[in-house]
């Protein structure tokens, strides 16, 4: 069992590395809003282009029409 | 398009091709109000670096950054819209919304663009954003949850990997090599090392001020429990010799942080509901000098207003300070101050309040208070107020836990003596199984976290808990007493029925009424206007030659012809024609209408009673209260009242400090009285009784002397408040039982040597997640309200 | 500068269409070597026989078909959720072609008799090399990207990936620590010996699981599951700690593959706990995904690609059950080395792994062609019906066969010897092995339904030019 001579230091290494990953994603933030992430990757829109051209064009048809 | 500002927020999408935005969208964002020239200079001011310099902070050179309030945001796709513009303009160096607040953080470079172009831009696509100072409060709330969290997941972490290698010696009984087992005791102890002194950190520290204080407080046996157990451990390592209880401790220490880190964000939620009230007022604010003789504005920061001061609030800016509408009619959003949850119409003469949002359309306001005396800061004030105090049950909570803990340490003592005497290598870690597993923790935890729980849940409801020990007697309340005006009715005129004669239709006859009053402001006047409005009675040129007979009625010439309204006597003398019908005396109050021909028609005008009230009164008598009206009024019309919402005990025409007496003499009876008033006039009876709940008209709040306050006006919830405060009661009961019952079986198990550390830090933790957890449930209280709104609620002017 | 204002798609691209290929490859060969079961004397060359093409199976559909498509997406998402275009494209390009020549030199290496025997890692040390260089470069282009991401918070999806890349580093050096008799030598000899070679090499095997083929793919199930669904996931602030507890707790458990070996008793009971302990963030992390569809289950009716997502939760859900029970001890001794130990594989590798990664190219494909949706929504019905069917065939087939395996196996008459002989045991388990031969088959045929909705859908299109938001001019 002398592996466990380098497992335990090595686990050791690990948590240490583990708190400090911690510490960095509390302190820089990441925590801060728990709820906004998961709208933000819904909110980006990743329909092909050709598709928003058609919307955009839409869109700008209906805000002449209305100015009228 | 529905207005301008969703077309140039169409036009945005479109063209920076923000299509998603139409397909997450959820609701509409409120109307903006028009790009002008004048927000535009009153955004200029936000560059002012003396403005500045209480909201922004500076970065490297030219880069500035300050946090925003945005207003006018309805759902998700509204931040990320305006992050999307925000980030698209150039000289934006970072521009992030927080979900959760709705308060944006935005980095930008001095150099490229200015602040106000920044905040213009928000404006551009209908919303609004100002700047705010967020390094008091929130800065130090997000401090604090950082730290907690950061020390929870260092204790969290420590016990796992203090696991890893406490479990395999449970587990090998034998067939582990001594050196290896060592090994594995140091690298516990050097993970159990951050655990104790920086996660365990505040526990220490607090029983070090309680020693300095002569005191003892739960964090001494907990630091004692951690400390001797740490110590011995360490001895029993260098040693080689002996229990080590890194495990116990890591653990012990993580689930006691586990307790404090959900009490803490429920306190920071009750919180949070104060600090949305603090954030309302907006910095700046549109003066109108010359009013009415011009409509030039001048922007000038809130805290330079002044009563008198004449101020234009455009549709979507936020009130700056209680007053008066001077013209103009709108909707008002009250949601934060009040509860209610619908705008409440407001024209020429009411009340607004400041921290409210204006949703409709532009209004010019007079300003009556400003800054300390607004209802905002009184409402602030009141909660501010009741978490200083502590109720009589927390306190009592606390004397116990004194003493308690001080019986913990003697025993704690008594037991490293007796058993030093009978087997000295169980002495250690039965002491420490005694202190940890008898941690009142509970004890202490339980009836704050009920509390603020309970009092974060009603303010959210417009339920002001503004003394510490409300909630506690309004649950014990046995008899309710009632005022009768403005608390079970509305406090205000209004027609009840209309009875058109001559063959006029009921429209004209109030349509004349309503002409003849059009330029008085007595109540009866308010109430047939504010009718003929509501029905939307044709509009009549003001009569002429009006002129008022105080106590009979009022006389004016319409049309070539003479009109009176009135009592029927005064318009009798019109025409010598007998009124149709017999007046009751029942609380309604007949006005005729008349001209020298005969009757044109009667209104019946009443203070309405509260659409509510039966249903309280009816809940209230089911649960076994007595309710009682106690009224200054008429006794017919107290009775009317009465018998309408099926009260029984009735006490009228008694003087404010004839209510005392009687409030005085019910509870020298023995009865808990809960007193519902209306906060001014009923100061003296609500001061007397055991608890008092006023209701919540904006000017008498800054200096209620009442308990608790209906901001809502909603007498269902009143109901809320009652059955949440038995059932905090009820919680804190539950709770201290717990503690009790646990303690009784724990502590002798202990003593006999039968629970070993670890079990202790089990059971302990266990004891005080379950009482915490059991308070937290109060957050999630169903509201009572559906059943009062049905009857849409108007603006109620203050008295 | 063109090349800023887009997203680098094309790599994406290559990948996904790799994976299909590789997927439809690894499971034929899977497909052959059931039938060598079912049919031992089929064939006798040394190059199709079932002990060389096994690790070939294995090693095709775990990192040429599942490896391709946790590039694939990976590329995809931290782009996406960074808002910027990969750190580089030449890196990225290069780690296409590296991987797939690593995946070929191996396909061709396995069968002529190359092996670096340890399992899920049979690869000899030159394809090793090459694919730690690939495997390098990969991690300098995900996190170079994060690094210069333009939004301030780190989308949960990308957190899983970045603890696969990170992990599979680690433990793909660690298990090929090895001496090379000589530099033109295949073969080499690893550093660690006896009961240390077989802890390590479950330490690899089981974190391979842990976090090539779970957190890799639940960075995928993170988003995909909410684009697919068109609702934010179920509760951010579960997935943040799904995250945390399960690359804690993961690391531990590897023991239990080792249970009833010249293990220390400790360390194998070490194990079962740890397993025992992983139950809690697996299922976190399953209720998280699947509540992310609570008031939008009308969707799982009509939509294919969901019911691919969901499905394969389930079986997430399943097998992370399913694991835990199996490393108890006392389960443990009946079902390890029986056929339950591959129903368990499966059920976690076709339900989970290959129906999540199925489901995302679903979602991706089209729209990086494009498209707005697949050629045809019916054959992706009828692959998922397909392939379901498949599933179940194949693992309750392994379920019944291990357990009957288990009891023949320990069976003893009165006077104490074995009931039934070894042979006795493996002939009981001829009809399971060719109900699991026809599981894999539906399987098959599912991918190939699949390649060919695939090439219907991108024939004739032209590649998409996905332009990067944030970047884009300024109107007002």
């Amino acid at each position: 069992m002398d592996v466990l001579y380098l497992l335990i230091p090595l686990s050791l290494v690990l948590v240490f590395l583990f708190g400090t990953l911690f510490w960095w994603t509390l302190h820089s933030g990441q925590f801060d809003d728990l709820v906004g992430p998961a709208y933000r990757i819904l909110l980006d829109d990743d329909s092909p282009a050709t598709e928003e051209a058609d919307i955009a064009f839409d869109l700008k048809s209906k805000v002449n029409r209305d100015e009228i | 398009m529905c207005c301008r500002g969703c077309q140039a927020v169409a036009q945005v999408i479109a063209g920076a091709s923000l299509g998603s935005y139409y397909r997450s969208r959820t609701s509409l964002p409120e109307s903006p109000r028009e790009a002008q020239r004048t927000l535009v200079k009153k955004l200029r001011l936000y560059d002012d670096p003396r403005v500045q310099q209480s909201f922004v902070r500076k970065g490297a050179e030219h880069v500035k950054e300050a946090s925003l309030i945005l207003e006018g945001i309805t759902c998700a796709a509204c931040i990320w819209l305006n992050e999307q513009h925000l980030a698209s303009l150039s000289g934006v160096l970072g521009a992030e919304i927080n979900y959760a607040t709705r308060r944006a953080r935005v980095c930008w470079d001095e150099g490229r663009i200015r602040l106000s172009e920044i905040l213009q831009a928000v404006a551009d696509i209908g919303y609004h954003a100002y700047p705010y100072d967020s390094t008091r409060y929130d800065e130090m709330q997000r401090k604090e949850r950082k730290t907690a969290l950061w020390r929870l997941f260092v204790a969290g972490l420590g016990m796992m990997q203090v696991m890893m290698y406490a479990v395999p010696t449970y587990f090998a009984k034998g067939d582990m090599s001594p050196d290896i087992r060592e090994f594995m005791r140091i690298a516990s102890m050097v993970l159990a090392l951050p655990v104790v002194f920086y996660s365990a950190g505040p526990f220490f520290a607090g029983a070090l001020r309680d020693l300095k204080l002569r005191r003892v407080g739960m964090d001494v046996p907990v630091a004692l429990g951690i400390g001797v157990a740490f110590a011995a451990s360490i001895w029993a390592t260098l040693d080689g010799r002996g229990e080590v209880y890194f495990d116990s401790i890591t653990m012990f220490v993580f689930f006691l942080l586990c307790g404090r880190f959900l009490e803490m964000n429920a306190r920071g939620k009750a919180v949070q509901e104060v600090d949305r009230l603090v954030k309302l007022i907006p910095a700046m604010a549109e003066r109108v000098p010359e009013f009415p003789a011009s409509r030039e504005v001048e922007p000038v920061p809130v805290s330079s207003l002044k009563a008198g001061d004449w101020v234009l609030v455009r549709a979507g800016d936020t009130i700056p300070a209680d007053g008066r509408v001077e013209e103009g009619a709108s909707e008002v959003d009250e949601a934060l101050l009040t509860g209610e949850s619908r705008p409440v119409v407001k024209r020429r003469g009411d009340a607004i309040a400041g921290g409210a949002i204006n949703v409709a359309s532009p209004l010019f306001m007079r300003v009556e208070r400003v800054g300390q005396e607004t209802m905002l800061a009184g409402i602030v004030r009141l909660l501010d107020r009741a978490s200083s105090e502590k109720p009589i049950v927390a306190v009592t909570a606390d004397r116990a836990a004194r003493w308690f803990v001080f019986a913990v340490l003697v025993i704690a003592a008594a037991a490293a003596l007796g058993w030093y005497l009978v087997d000295p290598s169980r002495a250690l870690w039965v002491t420490v199984s005694v202190l940890v597993v008898t941690c009142p923790c509970a004890l202490s935890l339980a009836t704050p976290a009920a509390l603020t729980a309970a009092t974060g849940t009603l303010t959210r409801l417009g339920v002001l808990v503004t003394r510490g020990h409300a909630l506690e007697t309004l649950a014990k309340a046995s008899h309710f007493v009632f005022d009768k005006t403005g608390t079970l009715t509305q406090g205000r005129m209004s027609v009840l029925k209309i009875t058109a004669l001559a063959g006029l239709p009921e429209a004209e006859c109030l349509a004349l009424a309503s002409a003849l009053e059009q330029s008085s402001e007595h109540p009866v006047a308010r109430a047939l206007k504010e009718e003929a409005r509501r029905i939307k009675a044709p509009a009549r040129l003001p009569a002429e030659h009006v002129h008022n007979v105080p106590g009979s009625g009022i006389e004016g010439v319409m049309g070539g012809r003479r009109l009176r309204l009135g009592t029927p006597r005064f318009v009798q003398a019109l025409h010598g024609k007998p009124f149709p019908i017999k007046p009751d005396e029942s609380g309604v109050t007949l006005v005729a209408l008349g001209d020298d021909c005969g009757w044109l028609g009667w209104f019946a005008i009443s203070d309405r009673v509260r659409p509510e009230a039966r249903e309280l009164v009816a809940a209230l008598a089911r649960m076994g209260k007595q309710v009682t009206l106690l009224s200054g009024d008429r006794i017919e019309a107290a009775q009317a009242v009465a018998t309408a919402l099926g009260i029984e005990t009735v006490v009228a025409g008694v003087s404010p400090a004839e209510k005392l007496d009687y409030v005085r003499r019910l509870e020298r009876g023995g009865a808990v009285v809960a007193m519902v008033g209306d906060g001014a006039n009923d100061a003296p009876v609500l001061g007397g009784s055991a608890v008092s709940i006023a209701m919540g008209g904006g000017t008498q709040l800054a200096q209620a002397s009442a308990d608790m306050i209906l901001l809502s006006e909603h007498l269902v919830n009143l109901l809320d408040a009652v059955v949440m405060a038995r059932r905090t009661m009820e919680l804190i009961r539950q709770n201290l039982v717990w503690a009790a019952v646990y303690n009784l079986v724990a502590l002798p198990l202990a003593l006999a040597g039968q629970v070993t550390p670890w079990m202790a830090g089990i059971g302990m933790s266990a004891s005080s997640l379950l009482v915490v957890g059991n308070a937290l449930r109060l957050t999630r209280f169903k509201v009572s309200r559906a059943k009062g709104e049905t009857e849409p609620q108007r603006a109620v002017a203050p008295a | 500068m063109e090349a800023q204002t887009t997203y680098n798609y094309k790599v994406v691209r290559q990948f996904a269409i790799m994976t299909v290929v590789w997927g439809i490859v690894g499971m034929l060969v899977g497909v052959y070597i059931a039938s060598l079961l079912v049919w031992p004397d089929m064939t006798h060359i040394p190059y199709l026989s079932f002990g060389r093409l096994r690790p070939l199976h294995t090693n095709a559909v775990i990192f040429a078909f599942g490896g391709s498509g946790l590039f694939a997406t990976s590329y995809y998402v931290v782009q996406r959720t960074c808002q910027v275009r990969l750190f580089s494209d030449k890196l990225a390009a290069f780690t296409f072609w590296g991987w797939q020549l690593a995946i070929v030199l191996d396909a061709i290496a396995l069968p002529m008799g190359y092996t670096a025997s340890h399992e899920y890692a049979e690869m000899v040390w030159p394809i090793a090399l090459v694919i730690l260089v690939v495997w390098v470069a990969y991690a300098i282009v995900f996190f170079g990207t994060i690094v210069k991401r333009k939004t301030p918070h780190i989308y949960v999806a990308n957190w899983f990936f970045a603890a696969y890349i990170l992990t599979v580093a680690v433990l793909h050096i660690v298990n090929h620590l090895s001496v090379p008799v000589s530099l033109f030598s295949l073969k080499a000899y690893p550093i660690f010996g006896g009961a240390q070679d077989a802890m390590v090499q479950w330490w690899y095997g089981h974190n391979a699981v842990g976090f090539f083929l779970t957190a890799g793919f639940l960075g995928m199930m993170y988003y995909f599951i909410p684009k697919q669904a068109g609702r934010p996931i179920y509760s951010y602030r579960l997935s943040v700690v799904h995250f945390w507890a399960l690359i804690f707790v993961y690391m531990w458990a590897g023991p239990h593959h080792l249970e009833y070996t010249a293990l220390p008793d400790w360390a194998q009971s070490l194990g079962m706990v740890f397993s025992l302990i992983l139950l809690a963030p697996s299922w976190g992390g399953m209720i998280n995904g699947i509540m992310t569809l609570s008031g939008a289950w009308h969707k799982l009716r009509t939509d294919p690609i969901l019911k691919f997502m969901v499905t394969a939760l389930s079986f997430y859900g399943m097998s992370t059950f399913e694991g835990p029970m199996m490393a108890i001890k006392t389960v443990n001794a009946l079902s390890h080395y029986t056929y339950w130990v591959i129903g368990h594989v499966h059920s976690g590798a076709l339900g989970w792994v290959a129906f999540i990664t199925i489901g995302s190219l679903y979602y991706l494909i089209p729209r990086l062609y494009g498209k707005t949706e697949m050629y045809s929504q019916r054959l992706i019905t009828v692959h998922f019906w397909v392939s379901t069917i498949g599933v179940v065939l194949y693992i309750s087939s392994m379920w019944i066969a291990g357990v009957m395996q288990g009891i023949m196996w320990r069976a003893t008459n009165p006077d104490g010897t074995l009931t039934y002989s070894f042979a006795e045991a493996v002939k009981a388990l001829h009809p399971f092995n060719v109900i699991r031969l026809a599981g894999g088959l539906l399987f098959f045929l599912g991918m190939l339904i699949m390649a060919y909705n695939v090439w219907k859908t991108i024939a004739g299109q032209k590649a998409a030019i996905a332009p990067i938001p944030a970047v884009a001019p300024a109107h007002a």
